[in-house]
């Protein structure tokens, strides 16, 4: 395998992991994949895919700029790359955000519905438009491999001006407007990044990151294509980008100076170091680089420049679009792996296409040397089998298949169960009813409960089936089991046979023949019902019955069973009409006989002792 | 035990089976694009396509040829060939696993019709390897895994068989049970990259060989090329 071949393989191994995530994403939600929460609603997708996405793709306009508009004509290699590179960053954004918008298929009602206050609305229109700019910029490049659309292409042609004109203006919009968004946080942006000229920043950094991708483009498709390198070009670029860089500086320093701010930077804190790290990277570090002709004409140097702003602005987009806010918002993201692969697979997705495009279209003053392109290279074999493997493009289109379909299977293996197979309900776990006489009902622990006389109600249900009135089920080798005993999660059913547990060797390891009847189906409906062996089951003369393996939520189990006789009694009794009505159990205020049950040496009579509320941790 | 069966039911499961269907999906969508390249090449693009589209369908369900050659063999292979594919697609307790997850099921298969299915199963394989090894030409052509196939094959079967209709112990049964998910798993993963992979590819026969005679108009001249023989007569 030669060196594309190897990072196509990769990139194709990285996309098989994202594809099972997406998929994923796509069925099960943000919560089986994600670790964002209310308090981070925007994570890695929106500060690496979004705001760096677009930064990055910022080299399309700034060379378009500077070849069309200051006719700067030693740049004209630069500018088909860098125009594909633009469409693709820019596609590869608009693919990142439909895996992190929670309605996806919502993200036309921008063209309809207007809301021309919001930056969003901006960024919406403006990358919507500017992805059809660069469409359009780009295109004559593919028609020029087919005669039949001549027409197309020379039409597009005679608008090419505009075309670019319109893209860089739209380009100035929404990088500044990405800016903008932050505009609206002051308090919980930390101050060394919130700025009013929040927008300016970007736009220049994006300017300077333009640059830098375009160089750093050209030095990687040098390394992977063996291409000649264009060390002289690129140190003219890096000239230029000095400037840029440096306005960029004195921007972000300046800015922070005149705020009255600057003893920040030197605070210590870690946000401080966070700061000086990026000014360092991105920045500093650059600029010093590329100043000295002799490192800017150094093919190395120019490698460890380019990576240090385009590594250094993507950690700025980062840092503004979540990572300072950690303070203020108390909440400690860190991104799930499945975050991550994600990103990468849009990242790895966009340079396949990249790869592709550079081997079958003009784009280069020369075609790539590779032995796909080649027709008359010598035969691929496989390995182990020695079987013919097709010509060149199938046998590289075997590996990359393979390498796709094993790592989609690692990545849906890696799928953590628990996530997917949850109901979307958080499961909560219920806490038993406190007191002695008259119990506080409050299943979730939260305080906001229901005081249930229970000693009231044995007196009332005297005349009717007594205890087995509500009581209608005992777990085995009990009497009287509560409520909670069965209905054991809050919001969501328990399982309360657990058939795996009764089958399982370290379980009861009773055998299937059991309960399972020998001659036929081994299903639920066929087998031995449960209080055929647990004799005391089921409370007797209990007009609840339970059926199933299932027990019902808690909230459920106490609505189904108190309402109906409520509703019931209020119709009977004359002086309670409000019985069947919601407050009637559940207080605004907290009755008195609540604060009573908090208190010691009650006046009531007490059959059981009081047992004191469970200490739980935090909240 | 409870923990690797878990994790062969669950993680393993997904991983295996994930790779049978891509992996099928992989070699018959590689297949028919060498075929449509081939095609396009081709000097001569005339293709018999009746006799083909006639032919894979006879092959599909070979109910005539049966009684041609050898008839006790193949109406052996037919009948292993059809109790592979229903038992294991329409077993009840395969079915509710996947109602479990996915919330919908197909027709199953009835308690006696899965017995003798089964049973079926693993005589004919039985039969399929004696058949192999007894005949002459046949063993003659066959390669270790051609005989090895029906054994790992019937492994599923017969621990299956086992847990489902003997009365085991619970430690036998999920012992069993761990050999019959492993094993699945094993021939899930082997699927693709070996002589089953016949399971896809097959209906894509007939019109590959007739296609893989169609050479491109410049052949011979190619042919030299590469072999660095550029001008010399064929």
């Amino acid at each position: 395998m030669n060196r594309v071949q190897t990072t196509k393989t990769f990139l194709w191994f990285i996309l098989g992991l994202a594809s099972a995530v997406g998929i994923t994403r796509f069925i099960f939600g943000l919560g089986a994949t994600t670790n964002l929460s209310d308090a981070t609603p925007w994570g890695l997708w929106i500060g690496f895919d979004v705001l760096s996405g677009v930064s990055l793709a910022a080299g399309g306009f700034v060379i378009t700029a500077l070849f069309y508009v200051m006719r700067r004509e030693e740049f004209h290699p630069f500018v088909k790359p860098a125009v594909l590179t633009a469409f693709l960053g820019y596609v590869a954004v608009v693919v990142g955000l439909l895996f992190d918008l929670g309605l996806p298929w919502n993200i036309w009602h921008m063209i309809i519905f207007w809301n021309p206050h919001s930056p969003l609305f901006e960024v919406g229109w403006c990358v919507m438009l500017y992805t059809t700019v660069l469409l359009l910029e780009f295109s004559p490049v593919p028609l020029e491999e087919f005669s039949r659309y001549a027409r197309i292409r020379n039409f597009l042609m005679k608008f090419r001006f505009p075309l670019i004109l319109l893209g860089i203006m739209l380009s100035t919009l929404h990088q500044s407007s990405l800016g903008s968004l932050f505009l609206i946080m002051p308090f919980k942006l930390h101050p060394l990044w919130y700025s009013n000229i929040l927008p300016i920043h970007f736009f220049v950094s994006a300017i300077a990151l333009g640059f830098m991708m375009v160089i750093f483009e050209s030095l990687v498709s040098h390394w992977l294509y063996l291409k000649d390198s264009e060390t002289d070009r690129i140190a003219r670029l890096a000239k230029i980008a000095v400037w840029v860089l440096g306005v960029y500086f004195v921007l972000r320093i300046g800015d922070i100076a005149l705020s009255g701010e600057l003893g920040l930077i030197f605070s210590g804190s870690w946000e401080a170091g966070l700061f000086i790290t990026e000014m360092l990277v991105s920045t500093i570090l650059p600029v010093i680089i590329f100043s000295i002709p002799k490192l800017r004409y150094n093919h190395r140097w120019q490698w460890v420049g380019s990576i240090m702003v385009v590594f250094g602005m993507v950690f700025n987009r980062i840092n503004v679009g979540g990572l300072t806010m950690i303070r203020a918002t108390g909440d400690i993201y860190l991104p799930s792996w499945m975050e991550i692969v994600v990103s990468m697979g849009v990242v790895s997705g966009a340079v396949l296409v990249f790869m592709f495009a550079i081997e079958k279209f003009h784009i280069w003053e020369e075609r790539p040397r590779h032995p796909e392109a080649y027709p008359f290279a010598p035969a691929a074999f496989d390995r182990a089998s020695g079987a013919w493997l097709g010509s060149p493009l199938m046998a590289a289109g075997t590996r990359y298949s393979l390498a796709f379909v094993f790592s989609f299977a690692i990545g849906f293996a890696l799928i953590p169960d628990t996530k997917i197979h949850s109901e979307g309900a958080e499961t909560i776990p219920v806490v038993r009813a406190r007191g002695g006489d008259t119990l506080f009902v409050d299943g979730n622990f939260n305080n906001y409960g229901v005081t249930f006389k229970h000693l009231l109600h044995t007196e009332i249900t005297k005349n009717e089936q007594g205890c087995a009135t509500c009581h209608h089920m005992n777990i085995p080798l009990d009497k009287n089991s509560g409520c909670w005993e069965c209905h054991k999660k809050m919001f969501t059913p328990t399982d309360i046979f657990n058939h795996d547990w009764h089958s399982s060797a370290a379980g009861a390891a009773i055998p299937c023949r059991v309960c399972h009847p020998a001659g036929q189906q081994r299903r639920m409906e066929t087998a031995k019902k449960c209080d055929a062996c647990h004799l005391d089951l089921f409370v007797q003369n209990s007009p609840v019955k339970a059926d199933g393996y299932m027990a019902v939520a808690y909230t459920d189990a106490m609505h189904t069973l108190c309402v109906p006789c409520h509703v019931k009694k209020a119709t009977e009794l004359a002086d309670k009409p409000d019985l069947g009505l919601c407050p009637a159990c559940h207080n605004i205020n907290p009755p008195q006989e609540r604060l009573e049950l908090l208190k010691y040496g009650r006046t009531e009579r007490s059959l059981k002792p009081v047992i004191l509320p469970p200490q739980k941790s935090s909240n | 035990m409870e923990q690797l069966l878990d994790f062969s039911k669950g993680p393993l499961f997904r991983l295996t089976f994930a790779i049978m269907v891509l992996g099928l999906a992989r070699i018959f969508v590689l297949d028919l694009y060498e075929a449509y390249r081939a095609y396009r090449r081709a000097g001569d693009k005339t293709l018999p396509w009746k006799q083909i589209t006639l032919r894979s369908l006879t092959w599909l369900f070979p109910v005539r040829q049966v009684f041609k050659n050898r008839p006790v063999y193949s109406v052996f292979s037919i009948l292993f060939h059809i109790g592979l594919l229903v038992v294991p697609v329409f077993l009840y307790a395969h079915v509710i696993l996947w109602k479990d997850d996915l919330g919908f099921g197909i027709p199953t298969l009835p308690y006696q019709w899965a017995y003798g299915l089964t049973v079926l199963t693993i005589v004919s394989a039985l039969a399929l390897i004696i058949g192999r090894a007894a005949s002459r030409s046949s063993s003659f052509l066959s390669r270790k895994q051609d005989y090895l196939w029906p054994v790992v094959l019937l492994i599923p079967f017969v621990t299956g068989f086992i847990c489902a209709h003997l009365g085991v112990g619970p430690r036998t049964y999920q012992f069993f049970m761990l050999v019959h998910i492993l094993a699945a798993e094993l021939i899930f993963v082997l699927i693709p990259f070996t002589k089953i992979a016949h399971c896809v590819l097959m209906p894509l026969s007939q019109f590959i060989a007739n296609l893989a005679w169609k050479f491109p108009p410049d052949t011979d001249e190619k042919i030299c090329i590469t072999l660095n023989k550029k001008g010399e007569p064929v």
